[in-house]
């Protein structure tokens, strides 16, 4: 039934682009979160509030703590008296980190003595915590090579020879995302997450309207077969998927200069096979529910999941063992893989087997699915 | 049910939802050129029948035939080619306009763009719609709306028509538009089933089916059925009309209890009539009584008060 089909599509792009509210949530929503998700979701730690209690107040202390807030790290928001007053720092949230050089820091030190400056961590918020934590140590840690490599080489010009200090260099090379730039990382992400939304959403919402208002009773009268029903009802939106795919990696680079190094059709062509399954997913969602209400809720049980099961957010490794293989089952993993993978390391089909293996695995299974309850609740 | 010629039949159908039994065991057939009406008050499975009868809904037991389509059973694809449906709530795009929505639902029967574009014409110019050809469903009056609907019904030329209470919120006017509409098909030899609570609708069919709690409590042409209803409909007068209906309203002898204007009307089960008036004259000294032919209404009331359900 060619025909037909072609009237089911017309009419929904009909109903879509009338609809200026619809054109807003399928073209102007996902930029916007983009826009939104791409500045906010930083991960970066910078500018970390710091407050220092300087109780000893020499040449030494000054200069370990001007040496600590000169880079971007951290910040200087003040000073405290003594140690003793951190707590009430952190409580009142004007720090995030304290520094406490003790009494008698800057007498040791001249002597060779062994001196402890002590680092107090607000670990209400873990990231940050432990990046702040680590840049500190590393700090102070560089400083105390420093200040041995002076001790050392003081000590053999008193005994008349040249120092031969050759310490341990470390020298890391990022590769991929150099700067280490959060939003290069969760662009991809993003994408994949507003894919899920948009067409889950739609597609759930489209059928449910047609149960609701009773539009699908008269449809169902007519010689249509379920699968016209179901080709008509999810090509309009995977084509509407894919245009937005291609809306908000162009934005992405734009915005965030997020590369593009492995060939494009790449990502085209596991965009597809992801938006089998979530148009399927939708169909399935529209297939158990009674109205649009339904569907919207039943949609956000699953959006949820789908995207904190992603490793978008947080890294799978991190994850709980048990909960590690359930990662497996969700689409919008393994396209987040690909899209980083074609994306920032340049990534093709071979390298991607098992990703799009997985995928087509998950689509077809939940489209099938999808079809056969929506044909069992439809006849 | 051996009659031949029927168009669509029905044999023993019966669907319930959950312990309730919304249809119960009903046959009947439909002939070509026939109005048949299935009459029945609300919640009566007047809707359950028609959309077991269209497809919509798998009946729990019996089935469907469609002579009109060889014998197809409802819901077939042979079945919904032949069979026209105008549903009793909404059913069309708001957000599309009258035009786009007889386009599309051509399209869906498979009707190539002459035949969309002849039948459009036709069905627009029968409906009187031609001028709102533009107009979005959702801004058309409740009688253009149901006009439209059946407009959409008819695009395949259906041998079989279904309409589940079509003048539901349509003004009078439309209403008898509707109604010469509906003559002029069956004359041309399509069936058509009407479901309708109203019993002046009702009475315009060739026959009907009186449905009751899910049964088929009676049917036969409206004149033959009215003809043949034994007990009498009599029009009591008295100056206490609320209270008399008060002391009317449990006794096993009234089969039926309505108001009209002053009076009450009262059908009286034949079997009992003697007393009753015996009764009357007894007990309202200041009441007249008056024996008036038993009309449409009378005869359904009269039915539905079922015998089963009466104490002896």
């Amino acid at each position: 039934m060619r025909l037909a089909l072609t009237a089911l599509i017309i009419k929904e792009f009909q109903q879509t682009f009338r609809d200026k509210r619809m054109v807003g949530v399928l073209v102007v929503v996902p930029l916007l979160q983009l826009v939104v998700l791409g500045y906010s979701v930083n991960l970066d730690v910078n500018h970390v509030p710091t407050l220092v209690a300087d109780e000893d107040r020499s040449v030494q202390s000054r200069e370990l703590v001007a040496g600590l807030v000169a880079g971007d790290a951290f910040d200087q928001v003040g000073e405290l008296a003594t140690g003793q007053a951190a707590l009430g720092a952190f409580e009142h949230g004007l720090a995030s980190i304290v520094i406490v050089v003790p009494k008698g820091f800057g007498e040791r030190v001249k002597r060779g003595a062994p001196a402890a400056v002590q680092v107090l961590v607000d670990g209400s918020d873990s990231n940050r915590a432990i990046v702040a934590q680590n840049a500190a140590t590393a700090y102070m840690l560089g400083r105390a090579v420093a200040l041995a490599q002076e001790r050392i080489a003081q000590v053999a010009r008193q005994r008349g020879f040249v120092p031969q200090i050759r310490p341990l260099r470390v020298e890391p090379r990022l590769l991929y995302n150099p700067a280490l730039d959060s939003a290069i990382f969760f662009v991809p992400g993003v994408a994949a997450t507003l894919l899920l939304i948009v067409t889950l959403i739609v597609t759930a919402m489209g059928l449910a309207r047609e149960k609701e208002s009773g539009t699908l009773e008269q449809v169902l009268v007519t010689p249509l077969t379920p699968t016209t029903l179901i080709l008509g009802k999810t090509l309009p939106y995977a084509a509407i998927g894919l245009v937005d795919l291609g809306l908000v990696l162009a934005a992405g680079s734009w915005l965030f200069g997020v590369p593009l190094r492995g060939p494009l059709v790449v990502v085209f062509a596991a965009g597809l096979l992801y938006l089998l399954a979530t148009l399927g997913l939708g169909l399935f969602l529209a297939a158990v529910v009674r109205n649009q209400q339904q569907a919207l809720m039943a949609a956000f049980f699953v959006l949820l999941p789908g995207m904190l099961l992603s490793g978008f957010v947080t890294p799978i490794e991190n994850m709980p063992t048990w909960l590690q293989p359930v990662t497996a089952l969700n689409p919008v993993r393994h396209f987040v893989e690909v899209l980083r993978a074609v994306l920032l390391k340049g990534a093709s089909f071979s390298d991607l087997t098992s990703q799009f293996v997985a995928l087509a695995g998950i689509g077809i299974t939940l489209f099938g699915a999808a079809s056969y309850t929506l044909r069992r609740r439809l006849g | 049910m051996t009659a031949p010629g029927f168009a669509m039949e029905a044999r023993d159908l019966r669907r319930s939802f959950g312990s309730e039994r919304a249809v119960d065991g009903v046959t009947f057939g439909v002939r070509a050129g026939e109005l048949y009406g299935l009459v029945g008050p609300d919640g009566a499975g007047k809707t359950t029948t028609v959309r077991m009868l269209v497809g919509l809904m798998a009946p729990d037991g019996g089935e469907v035939r469609l002579e009109a389509a060889g014998g197809a059973k409802a819901g077939s694809e042979a079945a919904r080619e032949a069979v026209g449906y105008m549903p009793q709530q909404f059913s069309l795009y708001g957000d599309l306009s009258v035009g786009e929505n007889l386009q599309f639902f051509g399209q869906l029967f498979g009707l190539t763009k002459t035949q969309r574009q002849e039948r459009e014409t036709r069905l627009l110019d029968v409906t009187r719609l031609g001028p709102f050809r533009d107009r979005r469903a959702d801004a058309l009056s409740g009688g253009m709306y149901k006009k439209l609907a059946l407009a959409c019904a008819l695009l395949h030329h259906p041998k079989v028509l279904l309409l589940d209470e079509p003048t539901n919120g349509v003004d009078p006017v439309s209403r008898r538009e509707l109604w010469d509409l509906l003559y002029e098909f069956v004359s041309e030899g399509m069936a058509v089933l009407l479901a309708t609570p109203y019993m002046d609708e009702a009475s315009r069919c060739h026959r009907v089916g009186l449905m009751h709690r899910g049964r088929l409590i009676a049917e036969d042409a409206p004149a033959a059925l009215v003809r043949s209803f034994p007990h009498p409909a009599l029009l009591l007068h008295a100056t206490d009309r609320d209270g008399l209906e008060r002391r009317l309203a449990g006794r096993p002898d009234v089969m039926a209890l309505s108001p009209q204007g002053a009076s009450l009307r009262v059908v009286v089960r034949a079997s009992g009539q003697a007393d009753f008036r015996a009764w009357f004259a007894a007990q309202v000294p200041d009441g007249t009584m008056e024996v008036v032919a038993p009309d449409f209404e009378d005869v359904f009331l009269g039915l539905s008060s079922a015998p089963r359900e009466v104490a002896p």
